[in-house]
């Protein structure tokens, strides 16, 4: 056994104090979920990537991991979109502007962005996954000469759950913008498509080696995603996925997020593929 | 704080170990009315309330009155506490739904029992939705507080899941196994700080079972260490009869 | 170094030697069949000769229940307790328990350094001691036999009518200063074998891993486990931790507090809303044997199990990590052959 040198290096954190922010700004969007806005002390940025996440803290309620819904290149403060689902996000939902949370983070992986440089990019987001997804979205509309094609599939359970509304009708308009829409059951005023997300995919026209599909939603829809993508013939290495698992620590300490010997707090949420490809619990 | 939760306390069958003011609270009885209003207690107080913020009851329910009681506090409350082992599991009088009613009957009411109407002894969820748990016999003040604040704060408490045996290695015990008793720890749910297991006692079970429990597996080891199949299932019963039959 | 003739009628004084300078723990009886490590009150009451602890002194480092935080509710604020070094002596810790902690270093010290535990860490000096092997011990097959002394300051090897004293390390040597001891010059006696043994060299272990994902032995132990978490929670290489917070009844002040959790409990995965992503109790007992076999060694190249049989002894369910690993072993084998 290799003995380690048991001083925490110079530069240690403190991992799990948390640092106090102030809710700016709050909108419902749907009956379940609520958009934060939120600012650090100072108004620093956070330093994230798309597809990373902080934990929330409330104290004397809890932790919970929350992804990063703005885009880095949104300054002055950053976006949390949050369901309401359980003990600490109902008690986040109660709260308003000029409240404070405690933030630890960014934590993972998150999209390596200089990978996607002159490549089209194929969001695929299942319900709350466009949460996540909404990030590296707008990273790409700010630096739109650096990337190829923006296509969004957007899939969700009805048309009273859909998110982002304003944001959503700008994409439809904005011709930079390839943006497609499916619900699973809509309501009688619903006049666009209805079926499951996967139904979207065939009828993509693709520059295949050139796309990079970026898929985030439910648990159970990530198999059905990549098999529409696999019969599509996208190469396994344009895959990349953001998975969601238990966490506590955030920080690869606490054990909860493991899939096999992956932590997911720290080697993802966001995979690459064919790095989890034989991760039997991954998917 | 502005409007303090209003907040009604409700017995029915139990052994009245968990009875509120069985617990011994003189200590945090200020803080508790510091953050309530207690409007209806049976115990002490007259009159009814139209409207509880937070109904806490106890016991089971084994007349067709209790049936009629318990819709109507669940009728006007908003959070529905079940407190101790009876309210929450049918607790002990749950063992008379494994004995054929007639006979329980006739054993507790004798010639009377025509007079008296029983029902098996229902935990409070069989009836009604009960919101929040508050398990044990009796139920510990530790999570009673622990779930009292949580309400205060409005949270919404959650449960624990784990077995008692975590909580006994958590306090680096000897497990009772080792002296040659027996003990319902590993499928029984925490939140008791395995506090018999603490005592050199065996664990009965009061809490519960937790979600999923190996029942089979902790039979089988029962019986390895000497009980009669019967036996081990009595002993499983005792608290967890209305979970095993699967009523509620 | 130097070794040193430690004669049992000696070793009170000698612990009494240890006190005079440092706090010292060490194995003391608890319940009537169980040892447990604590503060040495009386050097009488120390236990040096004992199958094994029931937790072992990684609670010292790595504490079953620890406050991560304090909160004032009122001011929306919180802070961090001290955690101060042990700067305390370990006493009588046996060579896989060592083995253990070394560990534990590298899970607190790779990735993102943890301070709470390193801190504590730091200033512990550890007297390791041999011990006989009983039926659950296995330690000999992982690579670490009775009498090693890695990642020890002293260690006690059992001879005849007490104990040699092996200084290892010049903090070892410190602690030894001004207690008289004559020389030990004889060799040391062979250690006792073990009883039960993982037959597998080391350099088969991945393989076997590999290729036993699907075995049907999950199943089947998973039908006595009653997943109640016992042999994550005794495993000295366990770490795994839930953090949970609680007010006080004024609620007014609260503190998050994490404690011990492990792989085996349902509840290890479950989210908000029900799902549960190890939901099968086959899946997570594979889960608990390849965190210890596969999914660590992988990186490290070094089993993850120090064989001190704890899982199994305290397993009222009977189910042996030896049996379970030498049924893939034997699997593998037929499959290979
Ligand atoms: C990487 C990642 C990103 C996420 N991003 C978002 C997001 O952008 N928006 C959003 O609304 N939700 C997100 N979630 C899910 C969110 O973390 C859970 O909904 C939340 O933890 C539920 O907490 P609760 O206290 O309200 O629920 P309870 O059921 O009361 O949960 C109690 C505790 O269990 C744990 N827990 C429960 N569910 C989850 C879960 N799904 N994931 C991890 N831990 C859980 C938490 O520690 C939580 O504090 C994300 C989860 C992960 C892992
Ligand atoms: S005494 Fe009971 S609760 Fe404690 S470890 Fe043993 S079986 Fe589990
Ligand atoms: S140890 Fe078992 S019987 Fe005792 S209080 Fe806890 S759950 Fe009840
Ligand atoms: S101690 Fe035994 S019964 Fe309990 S979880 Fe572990 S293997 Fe299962
Ligand atoms: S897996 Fe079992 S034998 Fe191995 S170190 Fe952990 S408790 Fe000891
Ligand atoms: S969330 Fe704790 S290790 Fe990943």
């Amino acid at each position: 056994m290799t003995k380690h040198e048991l001083i925490a290096p110079a530069g240690t954190k403190d991992l799990y104090l948390p640092v106090m922010a102030e809710i700016t700004d709050v909108r419902q969007m749907t009956p379940l979920e609520k958009l934060f806005e939120i600012r650090l002390p100072g108004g620093v940025d956070l330093g994230h990537r798309p597809g990373q996440f902080v934990e929330v803290s409330l104290f004397g309620v809890g932790e919970a991991p929350i992804s990063i819904s703005s885009s880095p290149t949104k300054k002055g403060a950053f976006d949390l979109g949050i369901r309401k689902v359980g003990m600490l996000t109902e008690m986040i939902h109660r709260m308003q502007p000029g409240e404070r949370i405690g933030i630890r983070g960014p934590f993972g992986s998150g999209f390596d962005m200089t990978k996607f440089k002159g490549k089209d990019v194929l969001v695929i987001a299942g319900g709350i996954g466009l949460v996540p997804l909404r990030s590296l979205i707008n990273y790409v509309l700010d630096n739109r000469a650096d990337f190829g094609r923006l296509v969004i599939c957007y899939g969700s359970k009805s048309d009273t759950d859909l998110l982002f509304e304003d944001e959503r009708r700008a994409w439809e308009q904005d011709p930079r913008v390839e943006f497609h829409l499916t619900v699973d059951h809509g309501s009688p005023a619903w006049s666009g498509r209805t079926g499951v997300i996967t139904t979207l995919i065939p009828g993509l026209d693709l520059d295949l080696p050139n796309t990079l599909a970026c898929v985030c939603g439910p648990p159970i829809m990530y198999r059905f995603v990549l098999l529409a993508l696999k019969s599509k013939r996208l190469p396994e290495e344009n895959i990349y996925m953001s998975l969601e698992r238990r966490m506590k620590c955030g920080v690869g300490k606490c054990g909860h997020c493991q899939i096999n010997g992956s932590y997911v707090c720290q080697d993802g949420p966001v995979y690459h593929y064919p790095d989890i490809k034989a991760l039997r619990e991954a998917l | 704080m502005a409007n303090k939760p209003r907040v009604g306390i409700f017995d029915f069958t139990g052994c009245e170990g968990c009875e509120l003011n069985q617990l011994n609270f003189e200590d945090q009885l200020l803080d508790i009315l510091e953050h309530v209003e207690i409007v209806e207690w049976r115990e002490a107080m007259d009159g009814q309330a139209e409207e509880l913020d937070i109904a806490f009851v106890e016991g089971s329910l084994s007349t067709p009155d209790c049936i009629k009681r318990i819709h109507e506090i669940r009728r006007k409350s908003k959070v529905l506490v079940a407190l101790g082992a009876c309210a929450v599991q049918g607790g002990m009088n749950a063992l008379k739904n494994i004995r054929p009613i007639e006979q329980v009957r006739e054993e507790v009411y004798g010639q009377d029992k025509y007079l008296f109407p029983t029902l098996p002894a229902l935990p409070i969820s069989s009836v009604v939705k009960v919101d929040v748990n508050v398990r044990g016999c009796p139920m510990t003040q530790l999570e009673f507080l622990k779930v009292f604040t949580s309400l205060v704060m409005g949270k919404s408490p959650i449960e624990p899941g784990n077995s008692v045996c975590t909580e006994c290695k958590l306090k680096d015990n000897e497990c009772v196994f080792e002296k040659g008793m027996i003990c319902l720890g590993p499928i029984t749910r925490a939140g008791c700080d395995a506090q018999c297991p603490s005592f050199g006692q065996y664990c009965t079970g009061c809490r519960g079972l937790v979600p999923e429990p190996n029942v089979e597996a902790m039979e089988e080891i029962l019986v390895a260490h000497g009980l009669s199949m019967d036996d081990a299932r009595k002993k499983l019963q005792l608290f967890n009869a209305n979970q095993l039959e699967g009523v509620s | 170094m130097a070794r040193f003739y430690l004669e049992k009628g000696k070793v009170a004084a000698f612990i009494a030697h240890l006190q005079s300078q440092k706090t010292v723990y060490a194995p003391h009886r608890k319940g009537r069949n169980a040892f447990a490590f604590a503060p040495v009150e009386r050097p009488q009451d120390v236990v040096l000769d004992y199958p094994r602890t029931v937790s072992s002194i990684k609670k010292y480092f790595l504490p079953p229940r620890e406050e991560l935080l304090s909160f004032n509710l009122a001011e929306n604020t919180c802070a961090q307790p001290a955690v101060a070094p042990l700067d305390a002596v370990f006493l009588g810790v046996h060579s896989y328990d060592v083995h253990a902690v070394l560990k534990l270093d590298h899970n607190f010290v790779t990735g993102n350094p943890e301070r709470n535990y390193l801190t504590r860490r730091q200033g512990a000096l550890i007297v390791g001691v041999g011990f006989t092997p009983d039926r659950f011990h296995f330690s000999g097959s992982v690579g670490i036999p009775a009498g090693d002394t890695t990642g020890c300051d002293l260690f006690l090897h059992p001879c005849e009518g007490g104990y040699a004293l092996e200084v290892l390390t010049p903090a070892g040597e410190k602690l030894v200063a001004g207690f008289k001891l004559p020389a030990h010059t004889s060799g040391l006696p062979a250690a006792a074998p073990f009883q039960q043994h993982i037959y597998v060299p080391q350099a088969k272990l991945k393989d076997v891993f590999a290729h036993n994902y699907d075995n049907a032995v999950w199943e089947e132990e998973a039908e006595k486990c009653m997943s109640c978490g016992t042999c994550n929670l005794v495993c000295p290489t366990c770490y795994c931790f839930d953090v949970e917070d609680a007010v006080d009844i004024t609620v007014t002040r609260g503190s998050r507090e994490r404690r011990w959790d492990g792989c085996m409990l349902r509840s290890f995965t479950e989210v908000a809303g029900g799902e549960v992503f190890r939901e099968e109790p086959a899946a997570r007992q594979r889960h608990r044997v390849y965190r210890k076999f596969k999914y660590i060694s992988d990186e490290t190249g070094e089993p993850w199990c120090v064989g001190c049989g704890r899982c199994t002894a305290s397993c009222t369910a009977d189910i042996s990590i030896v049996s379970i690993v030498n049924r893939l072993v034997n699997d593998y084998d037929a499959v290979k052959a």
